[in-house]
């Protein structure tokens, strides 16, 4: 049975909080630049970016990165992940929707280096549950929802699965 | 029925009837354009001294119940209404309008044209008034001869801390003329609230620990405050998650280098759609304003202009770019108002608890 833990309000408003602490912790938005892992991550970035040029009406560049030959248990390692952006010297916000392992992030931060050297990495996450298996911690956390290893965590943004909610089962 | 009088400082005369407390009263008339609410609207501490007129034809047809009240005891001056509602059926009431209002002496005047004294006071701004028996050159006399107070807030703020304790953060409310909503609000989340008067120290402030902060919203001229509250918004908004309403609300834009300017048609009411900039969001709210915030000003400032009305274009909320403080100008509580409004009190929250790493207690 899942069961909602975020409804779209909250999410709504977690993103807005986000935003707002990226503002505050970059004393602006200079040379800002959103990475969001593929898949739902790169819809939060997406409505980061919207809200940061809502709020300061300027256009922040937002990428698309797919770490699937990053994964430390993939088969197919090796072939380069490509950014349609220059993070060269930049401030990279890195999203995703959940964090848990913190080998995904590992993943994107060796996929990022690939294509430059990035001024400061950040990560934001919708949800932070806990369980890493490495020496990763986001910078802005939308929600921390403590879990058992065995929950799964399920979030759905209204792109593509037409509501936006957390779940938990 | 008693025939009374309103009588204005520009020496327009209205006759009506007598309800309520059979006393002569004077103050400030402002006018609420609220359909639901007139409960806490008289016994919010923001129309502490005025005396208020309900633009809604019929008031008081939901009689009195206790749980909405917004202060212990009415803070207005007088009621003026249309039609005063003669039965009321809700079955949560413990009295009528017309007996609480005696019980606290607290005069009304029912049967006035209330919708063409709106009409007048947006064309000469807020005025001096009063309900008396008998309209005549002494019943001006004293009303011109009155002098309003600017001292509200030192009226209506707690004169001592005292605790409304929970289990979860500790929030520290700076009380302006605390409206009970507020509280109400915290309590939903288990808050562990000191309220603090208007006139407290930075080290008073200090000594508690907060996690967070609430500037309260309360009655008339920001200038009345003393300087070391902006010391207190100042040093405390770049410590802990910082949160501003209505007189809060300004308070934080002036200590933060905004200014204010005196609204020729103040706010009263819950119909103006709101704009939260960061969403594009349209919401509704309750509002009390008779000052705003210059948007000019903001933008020489380290804050944003985070909510807009949009009938006029006034300020609704700020945000400091580089801490966790904020402030909106309508009343977030909701008594009485549409519940989006609470939104700000789940931001405020939130913001508290991340700042705790993303645990409480």
């Amino acid at each position: 049975m899942a069961k909602e833990i975020v409804d779209a309000m909250a999410m709504q408003r977690a993103l807005t909080r986000i935003t707002y602490e990226i503002i505050e912790k970059n004393k602006g938005i200079n040379n800002l630049v959103i990475v969001g892992i593929k898949t739902r991550g790169v819809f939060i970035a997406e409505r980061i970016a919207q809200r940061l040029q809502q709020l300061e009406n300027a256009q922040i560049p937002v990428a698309q990165l797919d770490i699937s030959t990053y994964r430390d248990d993939a088969t197919d390692r090796g072939s380069k992940a490509e950014l349609d952006i220059d993070i060269d010297g930049k401030r990279v916000i890195l999203v995703d929707d959940v964090l848990y392992t913190g080998r995904t992030i590992r993943a994107a931060l060796d996929a990022l280096m690939d294509n430059g050297r990035p001024a400061v990495v950040n990560l934001a996450v919708l949800v932070d549950r806990g369980h890493r298996e490495l020496p990763i911690r986001a910078d802005f956390v939308g929600k921390n929802i403590p879990t058992a290893a065995a929950e799964r965590i399920n979030v759905n943004v209204t792109e593509i699965d037409g509501v936006d909610s957390v779940e938990i089962r | 029925m008693t025939k009374r009088y309103l009588i204005l400082q520009d020496g327009t005369v209205y006759a009506g009837e007598a309800f309520g407390a059979p006393a002569t009263t004077f103050g400030e008339i402002v006018f609420h354009t609220a359909m639901t609410g007139y409960q806490e609207v008289i016994t919010n501490p923001i129309y502490h001294n005025q005396i208020v007129m309900f633009t809604s034809p019929t008031i008081g047809a939901a009689g009195i119940n206790h749980r909405a009240d917004e202060s212990i005891v009415p803070t207005v001056k007088g009621v003026i209404v249309r039609e005063i509602a003669d039965v009321s059926t809700n079955r949560l009431q413990s009295m009528s309008l017309h007996d609480y209002l005696k019980r606290h002496n607290v005069p009304g005047i029912s049967q006035i044209d209330t919708r063409a004294l709106a009409r007048h006071l947006r064309k000469t701004g807020t005025q001096k008034a009063s309900i008396v028996d008998v309209p005549d050159a002494h019943a001006f006399d004293q009303l011109r001869a009155m002098v309003l107070t600017t001292r509200q807030v030192a009226q209506v703020s707690t004169p001592k801390a005292y605790a409304n304790p929970g289990r979860g953060a500790n929030v520290v409310v700076l009380d302006f003329g605390l409206k009970n909503g507020i509280l109400r609000m915290l309590s939903d989340f288990d808050a562990n609230v000191t309220v603090l008067p208007y006139n407290a120290t930075v080290d008073e402030v200090a000594n508690l620990d907060p996690d967070g902060i609430v500037l309260s919203s309360g009655p008339g001229d920001p200038r009345q405050i003393p300087d070391e509250t902006f010391d207190i918004i100042r040093q405390f908004q770049t410590r802990v998650p910082l949160f501003g309403i209505g007189l809060g609300h300004e308070l934080f834009a002036i200590a933060n280098g905004a200014t204010l300017q005196q609204m020729p048609v103040e706010h009263h009411g819950m119909n103006h759609p709101i704009r939260e900039q960061i969403t594009s969001r349209i919401m509704f709210a309750t509002q009390g304003q008779g000052y705003a915030v210059n948007p000019d000003s903001v933008r020489e400032t380290d804050m944003f202009v985070t909510h807009i009305d949009m009938t006029d274009g006034v300020v609704q909320g700020l945000r400091h770019r580089d801490y966790p403080a904020f402030s909106v100008q309508f009343f977030p509580d909701t008594a009485p108002g549409p519940f989006e409004a609470t939104q700000a009190f789940d931001e405020f929250m939130e913001m508290v608890t991340a700042r705790r790493g993303g645990w409480l207690s």
